[in-house]
């Protein structure tokens, strides 16, 4: 057997899981719960040696190609049910019941208790073993899940961590989706409570719209040339980032699936990424100390 | 002159570029300039701007101001420009002509019916990355005089925000639409803040690219977004361009994403897969950091708890980014539904996804807000105290981090006001006049936390709460850990107050007294009155013309003596920077009358001053202060020991010298125990390492006695920070501190960067010891006459006087001895030349500029102390912004002088005479009167210009010259004063002591009856003079 080139593989170990977001977590706990474990050891060294050649989110299911004994890849295939317009429609007016929900999707943030929206349909979000994944594999082992398909489950959840929303895109929507039919929701809801404000005379005055006004160079001509500000007193000493305040600081660590043929490429990634930053940021500042310097007698 | 201007290019259009490729964005380079424009109508196209610069043109402006760059490339791009509707010359305008005009000049005033029109402009294009380069080098106080526009002005502070950006490591790569990109981050508050202040600011030409050549106007757009993708832009330009790739160990991912950090265009190296990858992790890692550039944001009220209470308030709503006082709470949010929401002049799409995802950002630095969250269209929660405590103190800055709007109660809401401090109330003792700036004060205190005053016993009381924030007197205040420990110390060790604690707190914000900042200082009416003269707040009080005075004073020229007595009471210094030709020496001389009068003035005064104005000084004192005793310490006579300087002084009031003895004989003069130095024209003194400064400063310290400072000087000083410092170390040394602190603190801060704060401080801390009032300013107009005629009295060169004698005796004999038919041609020969040398011992030499090099324009001025004058003059004209006419009676002389002038201040200075011609006459007379950015400086000579031109566009008239007869100058004097001058016209004449030229201004003033008797007849009838008659009339007299 030989090794592709381009496999992707995990270094994840056991310790490894405790930085990893709570969605991810969740998976890997899935998979830990599987009653074969022997064969989801073997799996795990498989994709370990970069068996998996590509995972891919197409739609409502994954596409994976693994590296068997044979010349072809084996491709794989993995789905959870998918939830039907109904089910969804449950989901998507327990969720209208929380703010924190919209707001959380909205900023880019996986809530926590997401299930408990999930619940109202009776479904989940998470499959509840690992079981509900269904998977077909093109090898001719007849054991479901065999080895190929074992493998990929293990890099699903780093994937996972790439970005958490591919989990609503398995069941049927994609983050954007959401996101809309939420607003649809919630305009809905907005509409009622409206309503009834209306029948009540108390309520709050209605909102006139006003024109859109004229552009401001329109109204005010002399802003065409002019422009006397002083410099921000900010900006007059250029001053270097705060401990832990720039922006790679802030970001952490990339959420990039790591292939195990490159131990901690996002770490190197990201440390070069800031030692640059501290070369740039000299730089700015011997720049900005050297400005208007020209002027002086 | 040319105007230098920048606009952003968002999109290059195709066809732009002479050769090669077009780049996505970037910056172009262009410039305006004065010429004759026929009006333009329209083609299929757009026209070519007929008043923009040409790229050769350009490119050679660029050049010769050091702003050329190798990485600029020819463009060509349409700008939608305000313009004007003008029909071409002598067509007549029907319904039915079509459009024509002219794009506007940047600084022409803008006509009443403004259009939009597309134009061709001509440029030099910069990438990003070269333009931050380029934008780097560029002076950050601005230079307008120099022909940038105020647009450069703005690209110099966009560009130093994205420094600041990159300096503060505030990006993030990004990988994106197949591409990767350096991205900066702009949610911290105070990008945020910088982003609304450069959209709100800026000027629209940096917006006037239109996408294509065809003929059509660009629309403006959201400018925040477009500063926002500048910003973009300019960051990601320069990182490209510094990233150097290299990390060890990286992934194929990774290493094609770094690759595309380095490369020119970003493009990915990735199949389609992993592109998709990548950019959804990209994606993934930048969403919680990075805000959203919007017009509005979410945001946190807070409300402190109702009285007996312990929940506090916390409402929800959106905010303005521009305007954070406009505000609307979530209630009216929701009930907007899926409609636009107006705020203010905003108008908001998706209000409610708006506020949603602000609330989303807002959990991540503000967890109990989780609980707020719970309804489906929440609009307020409530926080315990402890909750609130962290949010006061630690999580409202988080919050306005990730782009989060919190309002504070006004007690609690920061800053210095919500620091322990102190209120103080004060008052002159009964008996004081307050004059004497040690002296103590009736003074009370009480301490101040967010504008409530509480006193030691309070602050125990609240401080044994154990509660961070405390209320009292109904408000709710935040307590720190050291605040009872430091009040306690300042009860031991209450500090005396004194007036000069009084005039420094009030003077600047932010002061402290034994470290407690004062909040709050209330002056009792007696103290008041002296605070608010002392720091201008009004007029000071006048002061009358003393007694002995021979002459009047106007009005403000009475609140001036009153304020150089005021100061002087104090021991202070003053500088007298009124503008040219309000009086300064009246008032200096008034002042020492003043002292005179009241029997103060017991010791000489020193007054220095540039040679050329000594003569004037001497005039002046003579007709003014007759009862002053005045000395001269000049000339090769002048004492030269300590016995005979003495002697000389006896009985003596004031002693003027020039800058040049002042060093020169500095030892000599310093042994005379001066009650008080006077330096005029006191910018000569600018250069604090000069020795002729050095001496001055030298001879202001106190002698055995005290001795008072005063400086005079026309220039704006106020506004020249590096020429403060030497000012202020002669007038008053404490004030700004030795020149290394002064340079650090304030000028580079000042000159380089534009500091407005430490502008303010440094005006705050002078501005008592400044007076300076303007021709232009309401309550002095009103005293001044419409048109002011100033004498400039000016001596001669030691050149000028030795040529002066050698002709007097030369022709005198000469004309004795010529035969009558010749005497008549010879006299007016003589009186000629005399002029001549009176202006310039070249003219009368007949040297030829064309001839001579540069070190001939270096001495030009050192041989004629009238150019010596006439340029410290002008020098206060150029520097106001004012505009001049200049009339000579020599043509010769207005060549020579042009040549000078446009040597000197690097300008051009037309001239107009007998042999100009028709159109070219217009030409000059259009440019000065309608060009923004036209010449300042007009010569003209007295016979070709002294009528029928209307040149209102100047303020100061200079007659270097004097014709015999006043009414050909006073027509002369009227191409400004006339009908359409808005500004007082300053009618400067030149006149040199003791020569032809004071007797003729004599005879002018005696013989003005008679002058109508002698129009027309010009110099004639001096050559019917005999000769002792015009030996009276030309020989030099001393005096």
């Amino acid at each position: 057997m030989t090794l592709s080139s381009n496999g992707i593989t995990t270094q994840l170990g056991d310790e490894g899981l405790s930085q990893q977001p709570w969605w991810v977590e969740q998976w890997m706990e899935l998979i830990n719960g599987y009653r074969f474990k022997k064969r989801l050891e073997r799996a795990w060294a498989y994709a370990r040696e970069g068996n998996v050649l590509s995972i891919r989110f197409e739609g409502r299911r994954v596409h994976a190609r693994v590296q068997g004994s044979g010349e072809d890849p084996y491709k794989v295939k993995l789905w959870l049910d998918v939830l039907n317009d109904e089910d969804w429609n449950y989901v998507l007016e327990a969720l209208g019941q929380k703010a924190r929900w919209s707001a959380q999707l909205l900023a880019g943030v996986m809530p926590q208790d997401i299930e408990r929206a999930f619940a109202a349909s009776g479904k989940r979000l998470f499959p509840f073993k690992l079981q509900e994944v269904r998977s077909e594999c093109t090898c001719p082992d007849k054991v479901n899940p065999c080895k190929h398909v074992s493998a990929v489950y293990y890099l699903m959840g780093e994937r996972f961590s790439e970005d958490p929303f591919v989990l609503f895109q398995l069941r049927g929507r994609t983050r954007a989706q959401l996101l809309s039919d939420l607003a649809v929701k919630r305009r809905a809801l907005l509409a009622k409570k409206a309503k009834e404000a209306k029948a009540n005379p108390d309520a709050e005055p209605a909102i006139t719209p006003q024109a859109h006004p004229a552009p401001v160079s329109i109204r005010e001509p002399k802003r065409w040339w002019r422009y006397g500000a002083a410099l921000d007193p900010g900006l007059v000493v250029i001053t270097p980032a705060m401990e832990g305040e720039t922006g790679l600081d802030e970001a952490g660590a990339i959420p990039l699936a790591e292939d195990g043929r490159f131990p901690e490429a996002g770490k190197h990634f990201v440390e070069h990424l800031k030692a640059q930053g501290t070369s740039f940021g000299a730089t700015a500042m011997a720049t900005a100390m050297a400005a208007g310097s020209n002027q002086d007698d | 002159m040319s105007l230098l201007h920048a606009t952003w290019l968002p999109v290059v259009p195709a066809g732009s570029f002479a050769k090669g490729k077009a780049p996505t964005a970037g910056l172009l380079i262009w410039a305006d300039t004065w010429r004759v424009a026929e009006p333009v109508s329209p083609t299929a196209e757009a026209p070519f701007h007929p008043l923009s610069l040409d790229l050769d043109d350009l490119a050679t402006w660029l050049d010769d101001n050091n702003f050329w760059s190798e990485d600029l490339r020819q463009a060509t791009v349409t700008l939608t420009l305000p313009s004007r509707q003008q029909q071409s010359r002598g067509t007549k305008s029907t319904d039915n002509s079509p459009w024509s005009g002219l794009p506007l000049q940047s600084g022409e005033p803008l006509p009443k019916d403004l259009s939009w029109w597309p134009w061709q402009v001509e440029g030099w294009f910069l990438k990003p990355g070269p333009a931050a380069e380029w934008l780097n080098q560029l002076p950050l106080s601005g230079a307008y005089e120099a022909g940038l526009g105020d647009d450069l002005l703005w690209w110099c502070h966009v560009q130093r925000w994205c420094l600041s950006l990159i300096a503060r490591g505030r990006w993030l790569p990004e990988s994106a639409d197949g591409k990767a990109s350096w991205r900066p981050l702009l949610n911290r508050e105070d990008d945020r803040r910088r982003l609304e202040e450069l959209a709100s600011q800026m000027p629209q030409v940096v917006a006037a690219s239109s996408p294509a050549p065809q003929l059509a106007c660009g629309r403006p757009r959201s400018n925040r977004l477009l500063v926002a993708s500048i910003v973009d832009k300019l960051v990601d330009g320069q990182l490209r361009e510094a990233f150097q790739p290299g990390a060890a160990g990286l992934d194929p991912l990774l290493a094609a994403w770094e690759e595309g950090l380095a490369s020119r265009d970003g493009k990915l190296k990735l199949d389609e897969e992993e592109q998709e990858r990548l950019c959804g992790a990209s994606n993934h890692w930048r969403e919680t950091v990075a805000g959203k550039v919007a017009p509005a944001r979410a945001c946190l009220e807070l409300f402190t708890p109702p009285e007996g209470e312990e929940l506090w308030d916390l409402k929800f709503g959106l905010q303005a980014e521009a305007d954070p006082t406009l505000r609307l709470p979530a209630g009216l949010v929701w009930a907007a539904g899926d409609s636009n929401l107006a705020l203010g002049e905003l108008q908001l799409e998706q209000p409610g996804a708006l506020l949603l995802e602000g609330l989303g950002r807002a959990l991540l630095a503000f967890e109990p807000l989780e609980r707020g969250l719970d309804a489906a269209t929440p609009e307020a929660m409530q926080l315990t105290p402890a909750e609130a405590f962290v949010l006061v103190r630690t999580a409202a800055a988080r919050l306005r981090d990730v782009g989060v709007g919190v309002v504070l109660p006004a007690s609690l809401s920061g800053g210095l006001a919500s620091r322990l401090g102190l209120a103080i109330t004060a008052e002159l003792p009964e008996k004081s006049r307050g004059f004497t700036l040690g002296e103590s004060l009736d003074w009370r205190w009480e301490f101040m936390i967010g504008g409530v005053t509480l006193n030691l016993k309070d602050l125990e009381k609240l401080s044994a709460k154990r509660s961070p924030l405390v209320q009292h007197k109904g408000a709710w205040i935040e307590l720190r850990p050291l605040d009872l420990k430091n009040a306690e110390k300042f009860c031991s060790s209450e500090p005396p107050f004194s007036l000069d604690d009084a005039l420094r707190i009030t003077g600047n914000e932010g002061e402290t007294l034994a470290r407690l900042p004062v909040h709050a200082f209330t002056a009792g009416p007696r103290l008041q009155a002296v605070l608010e003269q002392y720091h201008q707040q009004k007029a000071p009080d006048p002061l009358p013309a003393p007694p002995g005075f021979a002459g009047q004073l106007r009005p403000y020229q009475e609140r001036g003596l009153g304020w150089l007595a005021f100061l002087h009471r104090f021991d202070q210094g003053a500088c007298l920077a009124d503008d040219m030709g309000l009086g300064k020496t009246i008032q200096l001389l008034a002042f020492l009358q003043h002292l005179k009068a009241e029997e103060e003035l017991k010791r000489p005064v020193l007054l220095v001053a540039p040679t050329s104005v000594l003569t004037n000084w001497k005039r002046e004192a003579a007709a003014f202060t007759p009862d002053l005793t005045v000395n001269e310490h000049y000339g090769p006579r002048r004492p030269s020991s300590a016995e005979a300087l003495k002697k000389a002084l006896k009985g003596v009031d004031l002693v003027l010298t020039t800058y040049g003895l002042l060093q020169r004989d500095s030892e000599l003069l310093d042994k005379v125990d001066w009650q008080g130095v006077v330096i005029d024209e006191a910018q000569a003194i600018k250069n604090h390492t000069a020795k002729q400064s050095m001496a001055a400063r030298d001879m202001g310290r106190p002698g055995k006695g005290p001795r008072f400072r005063i400086a005079l000087t026309g220039t704006p000083v106020e506004n020249r920070v590096s020429e403060l410092w030497a000012l202020m170390d002669f007038l008053n040394p404490k004030v700004l501190g030795d020149e290394p602190f002064f340079r650090q603190r304030y000028r580079m801060p000042i000159e380089r960067y534009g500091d407005m704060s430490s502008l303010r401080d440094l005006k705050g801390r002078v501005g008592p010891f400044i007076l300076r009032r303007l021709k232009t300013d309401k309550s002095i107009i009103s005293d001044l006459p419409e048109k002011v005629e100033l004498s400039e009295w000016v001596g001669l060169a030691p050149e000028q006087k030795k040529l002066y004698s050698k002709t007097v005796d030369e022709s005198l004999d000469a004309i004795a001895r010529a035969p009558l038919g010749q005497k008549h041609g010879q006299v007016l020969a003589l009186l000629t030349k005399l002029k001549q040398i009176c202006n310039h011992p070249a003219l009368a030499l007949k040297q030829d500029p064309t001839d001579l090099d540069a070190s001939f324009f270096k001495e030009f001025a050192a041989r004629s102390a009238k150019v010596q004058r006439l340029e410290e003059i002008l020098e206060e004209v150029m520097e106001a912004g004012d505009r001049a006419l200049l009339f000579t009676q020599f043509a010769e002389w207005g060549h020579l002088l042009k040549a000078h002038l446009e040597h000197k201040w690097r300008q051009e200075v037309p001239f107009l005479y007998g042999s100009t011609s028709k159109t070219e006459r217009q030409a000059m007379v259009d440019r000065f009167q309608d060009d923004p950015r036209g010449p300042q400086l007009f010569l003209l000579s007295l016979k070709a210009g002294g009528v029928g031109l209307n040149l209102t566009r100047a303020s100061h008239v200079f007659h270097i010259d004097r014709w015999w007869n006043p009414a050909v100058e006073n027509q002369a004097t009227d191409r400004a004063y006339r009908i359409g001058q808005q500004n007082r016209v300053m009618v400067h004449k030149f006149i040199t002591s003791g020569s032809v030229e004071e007797r003729i201004d004599r005879m002018i003033k005696e013989k003005s009856k008679l002058a109508e008797d002698i129009v027309g007849s010009g110099e004639d009838w001096l050559g019917g003079m005999d000769v002792s008659q015009l030996k009276e009339l030309v020989t030099l007299s001393e005096d």
